[in-house]
Parts: structure tokens; C-alpha cells; sequence
């Protein structure tokens, strides 16, 4: 099914066909709730989002006007189901993490110091710790742009970011996951030897 | 002056360090590619570093892409009863 199917099971949908809908929901459940646990604090927030955001889709089909991809669409409707989830439950901290020193991250990533191992990058294992130790602010990015491959402006509409801001948010989340893969590696490595 | 000023082809390693994500996602303007290359030619340690970070960011998808199992069977059979009360479903 392409993009295109989409935007007619929404137009559907919005005209009250169920069955549509539950096509739609069919194509994108799975993401949806790989995203929300991205960029959840914690799964429980997540999962309490998940059937939100559907009902959110549901109610708002008609809200689809085609300007951009459905699945970017459905994103930000789980997206600001999320939000209400936390705004919910006050006091929980769901914003981003304050900035970093660039030089410091790159540093931290390796520029300039020893690597570990190229094999490390096969390990699956440290490949998601490093990603499940990230903040949520990073792994939502990260899964927005290299697993469902939406483009940078895309993603800045989504996320309410400028395109610069998305683009240096993006980076830093990358520099982190760099970081955390080396260190974990470096350690891996220093412990095998001992 | 940290090492990061160090200049190479007439841009600094801090400069090439700011682009490198847009430099490996083919989203820097050509000209800005052509500099940033010719810093990379002379740059062995940003060199180095933008290979390691290119490898691990294709880590990073291929790692992503890897089937997860999809949505539980209790979360999905929640979510369509919840739908089903709506009248979505």
C-alpha cells in the first residue's frame, strides 16, 4: 500500500468508514507505538498514549488535508496524545535536555581519542542500550528520522522546531548515541583484556 | 585555543564537526561538500571521526530496522475494543 492509500483510508475514515480505519490502523499500529515508547519517558506513558492517539485519529480524520505524509500525521497525532498524557500527569518532566557543548560532544563521541573495535558496531545488545539509555528527547528524533525516515522538515513540523533547531537536535541526539556506543565499547573491550 | 580550531583546507575541525550530519546525509549545499572535503583530505583525526560516526549512525538504522515483534496481542485486541466502544471499529 503506498502514501496515497493512506490519505484515501483517512478521507474514508473521516467519512465514517470503520472498516477503513481499521486498515489504517493496521498500517501504522506498529509504528505508533514503537514511536510513542521512543519518546516516552517510560513505557507505562506510552502505552496509555498508544489507544489515545488512535481515538485521536479517529475523531480528527478529517484533519488530514494530504499536505504531508499520513504517517507523519498519525506521528504528530500520537505525538500530542502523549503530551496531554504528561500535561495529565503534572509535574513529570517531558522536555528536552539543555544543550550541550558541542566540542564536548564530539569529544565525548570520540573525536581526537582512541576507537573501540569496528566489530563492536555488530553487537545488537550495545547497539540498544546505547539507544535505550538516550533521553527521550534524542531517541524520538532518532526514530523519526533514521527508522521511519521522515525528512528534516517533516520532522521539524512535527516536533514544532524550526528547521535549524531540527537539524542540531538530530546531530546531538547522534553525537550522544555515538558517544554511548563508544564507551560502552571501550569498557567492553578494557574488560575482555583483563 | 582547543584543538577543534585547528584548520585544514579552510575549515576548521569545529566547523566540519557542526556539519557532519548534514554531510552524511547529503543535505550540505555543494560547496560547502567541496570544503568540507578538502578539510577531511588533510584531517586525519576528523577524517577518522567521520568515518567511525558515518558507521555507527547505518548502525544505528540497521539496528532500528530489525522486526521487533510489532504491537503486543493484548495491547492490539485493547486498542480495537476501545475502538469498537467509540464506534471506530
Amino acid at each position: 500500500m503506498s502514501e496515497a492509500d493512506d490519505a484515501r483510508l483517512l478521507a474514508a475514515a473521516a467519512d465514517g468508514d470503520r472498516r477503513a480505519f481499521a486498515r489504517f490502523v493496521d498500517r501504522h499500529e506498529a509504528s505508533v507505538l514503537r514511536y510513542l515508547r521512543a519518546a516516552a519517558a517510560q513505557d507505562a506513558d506510552a502505552d496509555d498514549a498508544f489507544q489515545e492517539a488512535f481515538l485521536a485519529a479517529w475523531r480528527g480524520a478529517g484533519g488530514f488535508r494530504g499536505e504531508g505524509s499520513a504517517r507523519a500525521w498519525m506521528l504528530t497525532v500520537a505525538r500530542n496524545a502523549l503530551r496531554r498524557h504528561h500535561r495529565r500527569r503534572a509535574g513529570e518532566p517531558t522536555g528536552y535536555e539543555p544543550l550541550e557543548d558541542l566540542d564536548h560532544l564530539g569529544r565525548a563521541a570520540g573525536w581526537g581519542r582512541p576507537e573501540p573495535a569496528e566489530e563492536a558496531l555488530e553487537r545488537e545488545d550495545l547497539l540498544r542500550w546505547a539507544l535505550d539509555g538516550l533521553a527521550p528527547g534524542d531517541r524520538e528524533i532518532l526514530v523519526l528520522r533514521e527508522l521511519e525516515g521522515l525528512g528534516g522538515e517533516e520532522v521539524a513540523e512535527l516536533l514544532g522546531l524550526s528547521l535549524a533547531a531540527q537539524k542540531s537536535r538530530l546531530h546531538r541526539a547522534r553525537l550522544r548515541f555515538v558517544a554511548r556506543v563508544r564507551s560502552q565499547a571501550l569498557t567492553d573491550d578494557e574488560e575482555d583484556r583483563a | 585555543m582547543s584543538v577543534l580550531d585547528r584548520v585544514v583546507g579552510g575549515v576548521s575541525c569545529r566547523e566540519v564537526l557542526v556539519d557532519l550530519s548534514e554531510y552524511v546525509d547529503g543535505e550540505l549545499p555543494p560547496t560547502r561538500v567541496a570544503a568540507v572535503e578538502a578539510h577531511l583530505a588533510g584531517c586525519d583525526r576528523c577524517e577518522r571521526f567521520g568515518g567511525r560516526f558515518a558507521s555507527t549512525v547505518a548502525a544505528l538504522r540497521r539496528s532500528l530496522a530489525r522486526p521487533t515483534g510489532g504491537v503486543p496481542p493484548e495491547m492490539a485486541a485493547g486498542l480495537r475494543r476501545r475502538l469498537a466502544e467509540d464506534g471506530a471499529a
